[in-house]
Order: structure tokens, then C-alpha cells, then sequence
């Protein structure tokens, strides 16, 4: 049987009401069976949606789709523009002399041998998309930061804090290893409402991270913290992804 | 790359799961809901200059929503559930999971729960997918539907209820052929 205040008690468990409205509503529920049972269930359907249903992500082949439909799109917008190139500074060192032709030349020489920030970014995107498809987000299932860290301490070369944000809904759901740019990295992933956060962190190097990247529609932001490299990869809005980074940065290491 | 790409790619791009979902969740084909994503990005981007907001997932998604019905309407048909569950696209709705335990459950109470809400009224569908899946709020909800906020409630009561019901009757049947 449903009471009158049904909806109001839906609208509470929604987080629509102010606070005034909802320590009425609290106050009814410690009296109000019907209600307190219906609260319940608008809970255990929500569990059962979020952890059993199907979120249907967009398949690389999507993707890549999409990435084609922009390109055509925006070729539309100008005969030249496909034939404009990407790098200005390059064909301005072409067009006023030798030295700065020559330090262009270096320059792609140099990018072209190193470790680079986009063999890195590559690394951690296809890293990413794997954890997503291949079956492979966690070899360690925990919540519990206590399982979560000494489990890295057999199985990677570092072990990074492990903590759950529950209040904010970063959710750490577990750890695994995996590689990045050759070398061994720890990933602790995180639930953010539908969305997954890989967070890598490996013995910082010394080789250069892009700061904040966004390829694909992934964000990609690195930070270092002490001895450790991070990168934080997810498609989560951008502001949902920094906003993890600095609860990560603020804790000990 | 120009700057309209690359903000789109920035703001829009990152939504991109949330507008195959949504539209796999309506139209309920995984081929049906890639045209529809594809149309919908067109789109997107083609009204990219005129969108003034803040929050681009609720907008995309609304966008995704009308593609879908007027994909829908031009089929001349409300695009119904296939009457074999024994498909691909069924295999699809049952997500993949990185734990053995949790795969052996989730194959048996997941799979019953995704075709329960898919063969929900497609009004329902919607407001579960939107407020339980992506977390928005009964005024985004509204704005992406076109409903009043009330309407907004009560569909999501009625939806609530109704797949409770179908999950207690499905569970009951199970344990009644069991005996």
C-alpha cells in the first residue's frame, strides 16, 4: 500500500529535495512502514540496475566510425583545410632558413626515436580500452584499501595508495598489473557512476608525460607525486576525471 | 584540426557511452543504435556553435532521443523487441564481467533483469537509463524527454514499481518450476 508522501520519499532517495524537505521526510520514515519498505525497494532496484544492467559502450568500431563522420564533416567546411598543415612551426622553419629547417629536422628525429608522450599516451589508451573489452579491469576485486595495496607489493614494481572516495563516488573497485611504455605499472581502477578510471603509477623516470590530454574522447591526466608517475584515464567528463586526480594528489603517498 | 573539432571533441566525445547506451537501450539493436549514434554526432556537431550550456551530456543526449524517434517514425513502427531471445544482440545485453563468480551470476539474475527492462514501455526504459544508469536529475530528465518534471516522476515510480513486480513474478515462476 502506498502512502501519500510516496513520491516525496522517491524524490528524497533521488536527492531532489533541500535539506529541510528531507529531514521531514526522514522524520516519516522512522514512523511510516509502507515507506521505509518502499525506500528499499527504490534501493535494491537501483543496485540491481547498476550492478546487473547492461551499459552498452560505444565499440571502437563506433568510434572510429564517428571519428571518420567528423572528419568528412569538417573537411566539408573548406577545400583547403585538408591541405593546411597540421604543423605551422614546421613549415615556417621550412620557409625562413636553414637553422630553424635543421632544428625541425632534429626535433622530428628526436620524437621520432625516444620514449615519447604519445608512444606513452598510446600505451595508455590501448592499456584503458583493454581493461574495458578484454575481460581484464581487475585482478584484484576490493574496496578495501588494506587488500588492495599489499596485493601491488607482490605483483608491480610500485604500490600506490589505494583509497576509496565513497563520499565524492569515486569508487575503488580493485587493482590489477598491467604494462605501459615497457614497464611494469600498477593500475587502481575506480567506479565513477557508470564510468571507469584506470589510475596507473609506475617509478617516476624522468621522461616527459603530457600534463592533460584528450584523444578520442578519453581524458588522460598525468601528474607525479613523490616517487611515483601517475595517469589517470577514463571517459568521464574532464572535470570529473581532475576532480579524482586532486583527491589522489592530496594523499600520502 | 580547428577549434569547433577539437572543443567537440573535448565536451561532446567524452558522452559518446552514454549516447550509445541510451540508444541501444531504445532501440534495442546494437545496429539500429550505431545509426543512431552516427546521426545523432552529426547532428551534435552541426549545432555545436548554438549550444550555450554548461553540461553537454544532457544535451546529447536529448539529440540521441530524437534521433531515435524520428528513426523510429520513419520505420512506421515502434521497433519491436525481437521475439527470439536467443540473439547476438541478447548475448550483448549481458555484460561481460572481469569475475568468474560474478559471470556465472550475472548470466543467470543479469540476463533476466537487461530483458525485463527491455521489454519495458519505451517511456519507462528511458527514465531508468537516464536517472539510474547516468545519474541525472529529474530536471535533466525532463529536459532530454520533453516531459514535465512531475510527468518525469511519476513515469519513474510507475517504471520502478513495474519492473520490481516483473523481477518478483520472474523470480517466484522460477522458484515455482523448481518445486
Amino acid at each position: 500500500m502506498l502512502c501519500n508522501e510516496a513520491q516525496r520519499v522517491q524524490a528524497y532517495f533521488d536527492g531532489e529535495l533541500d535539506a529541510g524537505a528531507s529531514a521531514v521526510i526522514e522524520q516519516h520514515l522512522a514512523h511510516c512502514a509502507a515507506c521505509a519498505a518502499l525506500i528499499r525497494d527504490l534501493q535494491s532496484t537501483r543496485d540491481a540496475i547498476r550492478e546487473e544492467g547492461s551499459y552498452d559502450r560505444a565499440s571502437p568500431k563506433l568510434r572510429s566510425q564517428v571519428s571518420d563522420l567528423l572528419d568528412r564533416e569538417t573537411g566539408k567546411s573548406g577545400f583547403l583545410s585538408g591541405f593546411v598543415p597540421r604543423d605551422k612551426a614546421f613549415w615556417l622553419g621550412m620557409a625562413t632558413g636553414i637553422v630553424p629547417t635543421a632544428l625541425a629536422a632534429a626535433l622530428v628525429f628526436f620524437v621520432y626515436l625516444g620514449p615519447t608522450p604519445d608512444r606513452l599516451t598510446a600505451d595508455l589508451m590501448s592499456a584503458h580500452l583493454r581493461s574495458l573489452v578484454a575481460n581484464h579491469l581487475i585482478d584484484v576485486a576490493s574496496s578495501d584499501q588494506h587488500t588492495v595495496k599489499p596485493w601491488f607489493a607482490g605483483h608491480a614494481d610500485v604500490s600506490p595508495p589505494a583509497v576509496d572516495f565513497p563520499k565524492e563516488n569515486y569508487r575503488l573497485v580493485g587493482g590489477r598489473a598491467d604494462y605501459v611504455d615497457g614497464r611494469r605499472a600498477a593500475v587502481v581502477v575506480y567506479r565513477h557512476g557508470a564510468h571507469v578510471i584506470n589510475v596507473f603509477a609506475w617509478p617516476q623516470s624522468g621522461s616527459s608525460m603530457p600534463d592533460i590530454l584528450t584523444r578520442d574522447g578519453y581524458h588522460i591526466a598525468c601528474w607525479k607525486n613523490g616517487d611515483l608517475a601517475f595517469c589517470a584515464v577514463s571517459d568521464t567528463a574532464l572535470d570529473e576525471l581532475l576532480a579524482l586526480t586532486r583527491l589522489l594528489k592530496d594523499v600520502k603517498a | 584540426m580547428d577549434d569547433k573539432r577539437r572543443r567537440f571533441e573535448a565536451q561532446a566525445l567524452p558522452h559518446l557511452d552514454a549516447a550509445n547506451n541510451l540508444a541501444r537501450w531504445l532501440a534495442r539493436s546494437s545496429a539500429d543504435a550505431d545509426d543512431i549514434v552516427q546521426e545523432a554526432i552529426l547532428r551534435a556537431y552541426r549545432g555545436f556553435d548554438g549550444f550555450r550550456g554548461t553540461d553537454v551530456r544532457p544535451w546529447l543526449l536529448a539529440i540521441v532521443r530524437n534521433c531515435f524517434f524520428t528513426a523510429a517514425g520513419r520505420q512506421k513502427r515502434d521497433i519491436p523487441l525481437p521475439e527470439n531471445h536467443d540473439t547476438e544482440d541478447e548475448a550483448a545485453f549481458v555484460d561481460q564481467s572481469p569475475d568468474p563468480e560474478a559471470l556465472a551470476m550475472r548470466t543467470d539474475n543479469g540476463r533476466k533483469l537487461n530483458l525485463l527492462m527491455a521489454a519495458m514501455p519505451v517511456d519507462f526504459r528511458e527514465v531508468l537509463v537516464l536517472r539510474e544508469m547516468e545519474d541525472l536529475s529529474y530536471r535533466e530528465i525532463a529536459h532530454i524527454t520533453g516531459a514535465p518534471i512531475g510527468t518525469v516522476m511519476s513515469r519513474l515510480a510507475r517504471a520502478r514499481a513495474l519492473l520490481k513486480e516483473r523481477w518478483l513474478e520472474e523470480v517466484e515462476g522460477v522458484r515455482n518450476a523448481v518445486q
